[in-house]
């Protein structure tokens, strides 16, 4: 459309381009790995709860597959948004890669807003939806998950109506499925258990005694609170946690210098992620303002809540202490702060490895599905461990090998293994 | 039984006597069947006859008692050998039949008498007896042979029979349908009765009988017969003039009457008491019951009347409540008003929606079996005049002055009414009506309502401003009745408060006379625990003014629902959110992600607390834990929330102690008809009542209940406004013809608005953030709710950014529109959000949302405008000028010259305006009272920010050594509530004297605000002002409050000073 506006898609190219020229690729490796190879675009009619039908359209991208079935989100969206698609699509690539999974990347989705449908309209969509790509997506080809708008069961009609298509049960089809109708256990700490899985390999190669440190966190939802009780649990402290408090449409920070008590934070937490602040404050918390998290004076800086968090206008007040940022949100450092910490020397573990311990629960969903033989938690959380460990190692060390930062590290390894797959199979 | 072988010449014996006995019968009957021979004779006949049918007839004598006459032979005396038996007319002994004989006789069996003669004397008495009789009957049967023959000449009338019958019966109803039909006659012009009124006329209406009582005094008596005379003279004129079947009409209809007639003097008579017009329904009621007894236009002009006298006078409460209600829906009223002597019985507008809503519903055809079962809680009414009663009988009328007065005055007196009209006294007849009422609710807990005749007029919302009050109810009944006297005037109490005053003075209605009536209501539920609560409630509108989706039509209406009591759902509450369900179509929800339904869901519940006798708020997890499965219909109300995923619980078992738990009501939306029912009530309602109606409803699990309905006449700030439609164009801003909600938004001073084409063409993500970015700060920098966001589709959008401006709600959530552009992109046009990504936090408070399609036809968007004005956003937020060519903030009375914008909207048409004007009057005012269209709570923040302002600018900076003014707190975030401080933040850079000296200064303010503070809200406090001084120093190191200013979220807002600090 518009040639100088904002293209998510170019931008994923320009990341992609300048880690091509790092690894020197050749040209026809650049070419193939910079489109996607597949994208399927075909309409979807339902017939709505008032009788009238309408068409709507649905798309699945297939960046590349090379590694193994190529794995991604099925979003609903009401706006045309190819173009992020394919970069979406793009990037599930790298993740997969990174976290060297055997899967490759995709991604799809129906232009379409579910506030704005009913229960069985939605239905609908799903089924239609299977059925127009059911040949060119299975266990083995393709396997989707929840995204923006979509959930488990919006996941289960679409498997129901995959199984119906293809005569037979097959749960690998894809994941974000519940527990019992064949999700995975340990779902819902997977993205926080592995981001301190990371940290604790990084703070082994640093030589830093884990229980001898101190963090603090942005965010207390479901990412943040495993991640505490994990780093709590392997001896470390966490000194301050910066949440939203809904009633007072602000962030606070609450700091307990000796350490806090997830357990009695999580008493008075409510349903929205939000410490009660006058219980907080009687249980002997300072309550602070938001922001005063990435001010403290701790080793390491979790930010697991939303993006952007770490800009130019904070970077500068990172406490000289923090040696260490793990990446649990998406993108919460933006690239001018990434200078300033790179300056510093902070160590970073990106998000994009960080945080990758969800799509690797994900694939371990389907690796159960596919055995039709499900694991205890514990041994999910286990392969998860040693999943996370190496990915982290091989990235750590490139990064140090090749003097790189670690964010460029990862996409390298990232791109680098795909570069590998394609190559491998003689594509190129 | 005789032996068998008896020796011939007995058997000859005996067989004489047989025959001698037939030959008696056979002539007593012959005597019998002479029908022509009158009584005596045949007495005497058969005196003779019968002596023949005995042994020795030579020496046998008979005699007859008849009614004390003797029928006999001169010789006859009775003597030692005789033998009688009874005669008996029916059951009725009249007489007796004597055998004896002269002389000895041998004796037989058991005396001087066959056995057979025994028989045969009862036989013949018996026979004597039924000739009797039957001759008897015959007479009747000739009598009236010949009555009807008589009757067949004068030509057999249905209706001379009913005269007569009544002439016979009862003389005076006969005398009244005579008077009227002799005036009946002479209103169809009948010449005769002219003259006859003429002749008689004087004499008729003089000697009017009495109806209640009889007068046996031998004058009246006399002129009785007259009138009877006259009376049969008229008849006679009808039967010459008139139609069979009109004068049969009459009757019937004047006779039917007459038996109710005390009711309709009782009830037409305007002065007549309450208790007088009680009896006598109860009485109709006794002598009609079910059926109906009245003329057709008797028994509407009674209905009216009485409508009238309970309900309403206004003319259009009476067109609509005579469709639906009938003379019987009385009787059940009637038994439950309390009342005192001479009340004139008016209830009040909230318990006539009530009734006339149930009977709406009690009338509809019921083929589904949806409203079978709706009930309405055990309610008792005061009548509207017992406050004025109640006013007299403790002599506080000049209590009706208060409305008058100052509002600050009002606000100090009331207080003291409230403890002035606790110690004053009910009337004993209040009183033990109460004691009455109390009885029958039993120890369940009540809810003491006001209804006030104010109420009932269309177009006012009074919601809210009197007060309701729940009274657990429980203990002795001393005790609960002195608790509900409390109430009572507690509820009188607040017709003299500052809110209901203020609201009446800007209605205009302040001059009315304004009376309250009380309806007392059972409160629904069951008990849990120490806690009594239905198992939800809620309120339903006809119309649904906050549609989520383009897909809900406003016919579509809407349902808030909370589990517990209602309270949550009628008002709005903050940080935290009933569940909305549109009725029309259930399937299209507000919430569709497990997320989302689970931010949204309601997390406090409103109890009663029998055992301290309080209203509480408590958690609904920690009730789920607790009593789980005591709550009634538990598994149908929450969901589970596992991983995730949503879903119903199993009906067996669910997991109360540890498992995540939401109030979704997912099973009653689904799995019941409640839907459905709810649906065909305000269908049925809005029919009945011509207008869209809202109703209060509640559940105990089992029963559906209605509480409340009344007209939709919306609150104060979704009700319709009229369009203009001359203003220029080049004073309208923009107009919109699609997905239009009701209000009102008079005073809009900035525009935010983002250009949805430079939004598009942003060429980096760090933009398209920053946008974002730079809305939150406005929104914590702007005048709150007189600010306006305009910008492309689909605000609040997570993912990906270019779909729409990434925002949340916080960074929103002062604003008073939000408008989401939909511009063509090539041939279609994107699909705007409608703000579901935070819908319901909009709803809650009160942010409108419209939806723009500029490039329909026929609307206005005035794009000039808004790229040629001058861009405030480099002023306020400097560091955000590199997006000032999308981002832009509009001063509007800098720009049009000192007018504001005004929005107005108008959902019956379907059509609002955003147009400029001078700004409304009376901006001080506003500071003194709360502005009507504004949400709850917004006087508070508002008038301590002016007062902070007003402190700001007159603080003498040199004097005190003050270098800056900020705001900080409850105030700044517009949080404040009615007893909030004003936190403020000095940067000093003086003497210590100098800081002294502020302080002291400060001081003076803060308790004279904290005074004024009291006079608004009836809060007191030791000082309304929390003073924090900080030094250059502290700005360095950015200790304590000094990292307030300048930081980057909830920033201190700078207060501008008279003159700058040197």
């Amino acid at each position: 459309m518009e040639s100088k506006s904002y293209n998510p898609f170019n931008m994923a190219q320009a990341q992609f381009d300048k880690v091509a020229e790092m690894l020197d690729l050749e040209a026809g490796v650049r070419d193939l790995l910079r489109e996607p190879m597949r994208e399927y675009h075909f309409t979807i009619p339902v017939r709505m709860d008032d009788g009238a039908v309408r068409v709507f359209k649905g798309f699945r991208v297939q960046h590349n597959d090379a590694r193994g079935p190529a794995k991604g989100g099925i979003r609903f969206h009401p706006l045309e948004t190819i173009d992020m698609v394919r970069a979406l699509s793009m990037w599930m690539t790298w993740k997969c890669s990174v976290v060297d999974i055997p899967l490759g990347g995709g991604k799809g989705g129906v232009v379409c807003d579910p506030h704005h449908l009913s229960a069985r309209e939605q239905e609908q969509i799903c089924r239609g939806w299977v059925r127009q790509i059911a040949r060119n997506v299975g266990p083995v080809q393709d396997v989707p998950a929840p995204d923006v708008m979509t959930n488990s069961q919006h996941m289960l009609w679409m498997l129901d109506e995959y199984e119906t298509i293809h005569n037979g049960r097959f749960p690998g089809f894809i994941t974000g499925k519940p527990v019992g109708m064949g999700g995975s256990l340990g779902r819902t700490e997977a993205t926080g258990y592995g981001l301190i899985y990371t940290l604790r390999e990084a703070l082994k190669e640093h030589e830093v005694d884990i229980s001898r440190t101190s963090a603090s966190v942005q965010g207390f939802g479901n990412v943040a609170q495993h991640a505490i009780r994990l780093y709590d649990h392997l001896g470390g402290k966490v000194v301050a946690i910066a949440c939203w408090d809904q009633s007072d449409k602000t962030s606070y920070t609450f700091r307990k210098k000796g350490g806090i008590d997830l357990k009695e934070l999580l008493d008075i937490t409510d349903k929205f992620g939000g410490i009660d602040k006058n219980k907080a404050r009687d249980s002997g918390y300072e309550v602070l303002p938001g922001d005063a998290w990435l001010e403290q004076e701790v080793d390491i800086l979790i930010p697991a809540a939303l993006e952007n968090q770490i800009n130019r206008d904070n970077a500068g007040k990172i406490n000289p202490r923090v040696r260490f940022i793990a990446e649990g949100a998406n993108g919460p450092t933006t690239p001018e702060a990434d200078e300033v910490i790179k300056k510093n020397g902070i160590f970073v573990i990106p998000d994009f490895l960080a945080n990758a311990g969800g799509v690797t629960c994900s694939y371990f969903e389907q690796v159960q599905c596919n055995m039709n033989y499900f694991w205890e938690k514990q041994d999910v959380l286990d392969k998860l461990d040693s999943k996370m460990t190496s990915a982290f190692s091989a990235v750590s060390e490139l990064a140090k090998r090749k003097k790189l930062y670690m964010r460029d590290a990862a996409y390298v390894i990232a791109i680098d293994r795909v570069a590998q797959a394609v190559k491998a199979r003689s594509w190129v | 039984m005789e032996p068998k072988n008896l020796p011939i010449d007995q058997v000859l014996v005996v067989l004489r006597e047989r025959a001698k006995e037939l030959n008696c019968l056979y002539q007593v009957e012959e005597v019998l069947a002479g029908e022509e021979v009158p009584l005596p004779g045949i007495f005497n006949a058969l005196i003779r006859t019968i002596p023949s049918g005995w042994q020795y007839p030579d020496i046998c004598r008979a005699r007859i008692v008849y009614r004390d006459q003797s029928y006999q032979d001169e010789d006859y005396v009775p003597t030692a050998w005789r033998d009688s038996a009874e005669i008996r007319e029916e059951d009725e002994l009249v007489g007796s039949l004597e055998v004896s004989y002269t002389r000895e006789v041998p004796g037989v069996d058991d005396g001087f008498f066959l056995l057979k003669e025994r028989k045969l004397i009862k036989t013949i008495a018996d026979r004597i007896g039924q000739t009797i009789f039957h001759r008897k009957l015959k007479r009747l049967l000739h009598e009236w042979e010949t009555a009807s023959r008589d009757l067949a000449e004068k030509k057999n009338r249905e209706w001379m029979v009913i005269t007569e019958l009544v002439r016979r019966t009862d003389e005076k109803l006969y005398l009244h349908i005579s008077r009227k039909m002799i005036y009946y006659l002479f209103w169809n012009g009948v010449g005769e009765a002219r003259q006859f009124l003429g002749k008689f006329g004087g004499e008729f209406v003089k000697n009017e009988p009495e109806p209640e009582f009889d007068a046996n005094s031998p004058s009246f008596k006399q002129s009785r017969e007259k009138l009877i005379e006259i009376s049969d003279q008229v008849f006679s004129i009808a039967a010459r003039n008139l139609s069979d079947n009109e004068i049969l009409q009459c009757l019937q209809k004047w006779i039917h009457e007459n038996k109710i007639s005390f009711l309709i003097k009782t009830i037409d008579s305007g002065g007549t008491a309450l208790s007088a017009i009680i009896d006598a329904i109860l009485r109709y009621r006794a002598i009609a019951g079910d059926r109906m007894v009245l003329a057709p236009s008797t028994e509407k002009w009674l209905r009216v009347s009485l409508i009238r006298r309970f309900f309403s006078d206004t003319i259009e409460f009476i067109n609509i409540a005579k469709r639906h209600l009938e003379v019987s829906d009385f009787f059940d009223l009637v038994t439950r008003i309390i009342f005192h002597a001479g009340s004139n019985g008016k209830l009040g507008g909230k318990s006539s929606g009530l009734l006339l809503a149930r009977h709406i519903l009690l009338k509809q055809p019921d083929e589904e079996g949806l409203f079978a079962g709706i009930k309405v809680p055990r309610t008792w009414y005061i009548t509207a005049d017992s406050i004025s009663e109640f006013l007299r009988h403790n002599d506080l009328e000049d209590i009706n002055e208060q409305k008058y007065k100052d509002p600050e005055q009002v606000r100090i007196d009331y207080p003291n009414i409230i403890q002035l009209f606790k110690n004053s006294h009910f009337s004993s007849e209040i009183v033990k009506g109460l004691s009455m009422a109390l009885d029958d609710f039993g120890d369940k807990p009540i809810i003491v309502r006001s209804s006030s005749l104010l109420e009932d007029r269309v177009g006012t919302a009074f919601s809210g401003k009197y007060k309701s009050l729940f009274l657990a109810n429980q203990g002795p009944k001393q005790k609960r009745l002195s608790a509900l006297l409390d109430a009572i005037a507690e509820v009188y109490a607040s017709v003299f408060g500052p809110d209901p005053i203020i609201y009446r003075a800007e209605q205009g209605l302040l001059d009315l006379h304004e009376e309250m009536g009380i309806m007392i209501q059972e409160v629904v539920g069951t008990r849990v625990g120490p806690y009594f609560f239905p198992a939800f409630a809620g309120i339903a509108f006809s119309n649904n003014e906050f549609r989520w989706s383009p897909r809900l039509r406003r016919e579509d209406g809407l349902i808030r629902m909370v589990p517990g009591m209602g309270t949550r759902a009628v008002d709005r509450v903050s940080n935290d959110y009933p569940v909305l369900v549109s009725p029309g179509q259930p399937a299209l929800r507000v919430n569709v992600s497990p997320d989302e339904i689970r931010h949204y869901s309601p997390s406090w519940i409103d109890v009663i607390n029998l055992e301290t006798n309080c209203f509480e708020t408590i958690s609904v997890i920690d009730l789920l834990r607790t009593y789980g499965e005591e709550i009634p219909a538990v598994h149908q109300i929450v969901s589970i929330y596992r991983d995730g995923h949503i879903s119903r619980p199993s009906g067996f078992d669910i997991d109360f102690k540890s498992g995540d738990l939401l109030v979704t009501f997912e099973g009653i939306i689904t799995r019941t008809t409640f839907i459905r029912r709810v649906r065909s009530i305000l269908t049925a309602l809005e029919n009945g009542f011509g207008m869209p109606v809202d109703i209060e409803f509640a559940s105990d699990g089992v029963d559906f209940y209605l509480l409340q309905c009344r007209p939709q006449n919306t609150g104060e700030d979704s009700a319709p406004s009229p369009i203009p439609r001359d203003i220029p164009e080049d004073r309208t801003l923009f107009t919109a013809r699609r997905y239009i909600s009701g209000g009102r938004v008079p005073d809009i001073t900035h525009v935010v608005w983002v250009n949805p084409r430079k939004y598009g063409e942003m060429e980096s993500l760090e933009m398209l953030t920053d946008v974002g970015r730079a809305i939150g700060r406005l929104n914590a920098v702007l005048p709150k709710r007189q600010f306006i966001l305009m910008g492309p589709g689909r605000w609040g959008s997570r993912g990906d950014i270019k779909l729409g401006v990434q925002v949340s709600y916080s960074d929103i959530n002062n604003t008073a529109v939000l408008i989401e552009i939909s511009m063509k992109r090539g041939t279609y046009s994107p699909e705007l959000s409608f703000g579901t990504h935070f819908f319901q936090d909009l709803a809650e408070t009160g942010i409108r949302y419209i939806p723009l399609y500029p490039d329909d036809r026929d609307v206005v968007y005035n794009e000039l405008f808004f790229t040629g004005s001058r861009n405030m956003l480099p002023d306020i937020l400097p560091e955000y000028a590199h997006i000032a060519d999308t981002l832009k903030v509009i001063d509007i009375p800098g720009r049009m010259g000192g007018k504001i914008l005004k929005i107005l909207l108008n959902a019956e048409l379907g059509e609002s305006i955003g147009y400029f004007d001078e700004p409304e009057a009376a901006a001080e005012s506003s500071i003194v009272r709360p502005r009507p269209h504004e949400a709850h709570g917004e006087e508070y923040w508002r008038w301590r920010l002016h007062m902070a302002e007003q402190i700001a600018g007159q603080v003498d900076a040199s004097r005190f050594g003050v270098r800056a003014v900020y705001l900080i707190g409850s105030t700044a975030n517009a949080t404040a509530g009615p007893d909030s401080d004003i936190d403020l933040l000095f940067h000093v850079d003086g003497t210590r004297e100098q800081r002294e000296a502020l302080s002291v200064w400060l001081e003076g303010w803060s308790l004279s605000l904290s005074e004024m503070n009291y006079l608004r809200t009836g809060y007191r406090s030791h000082g309304l002002l929390d003073v924090h001084m900080v030094t250059d120093r502290d700005i360095e190191n950015r200790t304590s409050f000094a990292v307030k200013i300048n930081a980057v979220t909830d920033p201190a807002r700078p207060l501008s000073m008279k003159r700058p600090a040197s």
